[in-house]
């Protein structure tokens, strides 16, 4: 999986802690809702359970599970020469990534376990992407 | 809401020809010029002049106002709406006494300007933030998004490969016998498998084509349409049901597959309509990627869950299938026109005029479209 260099993040008004704690923490904050609890991904104003617009950034455990993945063949972006993987991960605080595994799988991956692994990609960015655990 | 409107007038643009200036480097015209073109042919169709209609909805590809301003409408009521969405609105305007006789009208010069559906340039990301927001992971493309989606129903109900290939195979037969196809040859389930992944598990076949063109309907409030019209083609009832929520994260496409939408719609259209399932003659599916197919033929019911695969092999969904699906060719082989062509297909199969591909007593169509969480359908029946 390449590390050369970052497409344009989306950095709207509450995506800011997220991306500086993954690089100045090396760990993934989400927003957890200090109402009810629930987790959320991607940041945003307010709580979709309760409609709280209170919330802690709080780290994740950093495990997960795969629910699909794919193999892009057809390169769509500068920084990503094909071929690469994309895989959907289930935290196990709730919400759903996109992301990559930082090894291309070889076979099916869906209900495989992962952890979270960030990588410092060559621009900077502390990127969240997963492994697949033994 | 049965049988309030119908459509008495349908036109498109010649894209088969377009097709090949625009490959030749021409750009043959604009989305408003396309939309024109197609409007010019609907009046013709329906055989009546433009102030005869005092209600407009224009396609999400051009602005309202400056629609109105070059086709010259004037009109009391107006809005902007995709295809299906057009659909429903103009029988929503008929029904509140909004309009008596509303246009629809539609352009794209998506091919010859070059609007990128993928990549750093994707287009709809201020209004769909999960085209955009998983680029820094490299995942902006929606066949990408589709593909994920496969993946998933295919692992969980045993899905093959080879099974999605029915649904590539059988548009091909329609679009091989319809003169305004853009891709005519007939394929084999083997032709798909050798073809290409674009994103695996999808392969180039499993992909919509990008096209310029335009797409017009006239559709009237149902003493209208019988004064105005010979052969009106009714609009029996719509349904539409929104997913939202985790849509950014794929929730609904990768969890369910959309599967409560689509089985709440088809509980409201069915019921509203007093048809079932075994009713329909033809299905028509907004397939920008195969995949919306077997979700849509599970999640309307026309088979059993995680039955689509065993469905399409051995029921069929060409044109001597059991259900006839896209049998213009649709979006993977006819034209992209972002679900409107898919309305003239039930307009034609309906009035009978479909030639070689021409579903034999064709009383009831339905249309599905599963587009960024909105599930919609509409169902068109003949006299």
């Amino acid at each position: 999986m390449q590390t050369a260099a970052t497409p344009p993040r989306v950095l709207g008004l509450y995506d800011g802690p997220m991306w500086d704690r993954l690089k100045d923490r090396g760990e993934l904050h989400l927003q957890c809702c200090s109402g009810c609890g629930a987790w959320r991904y991607p940041p945003g104003p307010a709580c979709p359970e309760c409609l709280s617009p209170e919330y802690d950034w709080k780290p994740v455990s950093g495990g997960g599970e795969v629910v699909s993945w794919v193999m892009f063949r057809k390169q769509y972006l500068p920084e990503y020469p094909a071929p690469y993987n994309v895989v959907a991960v289930r935290l196990d605080e709730g919400p759903m990534l996109i992301s990559n595994l930082v090894e291309d799988p070889d076979a099916d991956v869906i209900g495989r376990r992962v952890r979270l692994k960030i990588v410092e990609m060559q621009d900077g960015v502390a990127l969240p992407r997963f492994e697949l655990e033994g | 809401m049965s049988r309030s409107a119908a459509v008495i007038g349908i036109g498109h643009t010649d894209w088969v020809g377009d097709w090949q200036r625009v490959r030749a480097g021409e750009r043959p015209d604009d989305c408003y010029g396309y939309a024109t073109g197609a409007f010019r042919n609907a009046l013709a169709d329906a055989g009546i002049g433009r102030d005869q209609i005092d209600g407009l909805i224009v396609g999400p590809t051009t602005a309202y106002e400056r629609m109105a301003e070059v086709l010259r409408m004037n009109v009391r009521w107006g809005d902007q709406a995709d295809a299906v969405l057009s659909v429903v609105q103009a029988v929503q305007a008929i029904e509140t006494g909004a309009a008596e006789v509303v246009a629809l009208v539609y352009g794209n010069d998506q091919r010859s300007v070059g609007t990128q559906y993928g990549g750093p340039q994707a287009m709809g990301g201020d209004l769909f933030l999960s085209y955009v927001y998983h680029a820094p992971w490299g995942m902006t493309s929606q066949g990408a998004l589709y593909a994920l989606t496969f993946r998933a129903y295919a692992e969980r109900y045993g899905i093959s490969e080879r099974d999605l290939g029915h649904v590539a195979v059988a548009q091909r037969q329609g679009s091989a016998r319809n003169p305004n196809a853009i891709q005519r040859k007939e394929i084999t389930l083997d032709d798909y498998l050798d073809a290409r992944y674009i994103t695996e598990p999808l392969r180039l076949f499993d992909y919509c084509l990008i096209n310029d063109g335009g797409v017009a309907l006239i559709i009237a409030e149902a003493a209208t349409a019988k004064r105005l019209s010979e052969r009106p083609v009714w609009i029996e009832a719509t349904g539409r049901y929104d997913l939202n929520a985790g849509a950014t994260n794929l929730e609904p496409r990768l969890t369910d597959f959309y599967r409560p939408a689509q089985q709440a719609v088809a509980e409201e259209v069915f019921g509203r309509a007093g048809l079932e399932q075994k009713d329909i003659d033809v299905f028509q599916v907004y397939d920008s990627f195969s995949v919306h197919v077997p979700l849509a033929l599970e999640g309307y019911g026309y088979c059993g869950i995680g039955e689509a695969g065993r469905f399409m092999a051995e029921q069929g969904i060409g044109l001597t299938g059991r259900l006839p699906t896209n049998t213009s060719g649709g979006h993977l082989s006819e034209t992209y026109m972002q679900g409107w062509a898919h309305q003239i297909e039930c307009v034609r199969q309906l009035r009978g005029t479909c030639g070689d591909r021409q579903i034999e007593d064709a009383r009831r169509v339905h249309y599905s479209s599963d587009v960024a969480g909105k599930a919609v359908s509409i169902i068109y029946g003949s006299d």
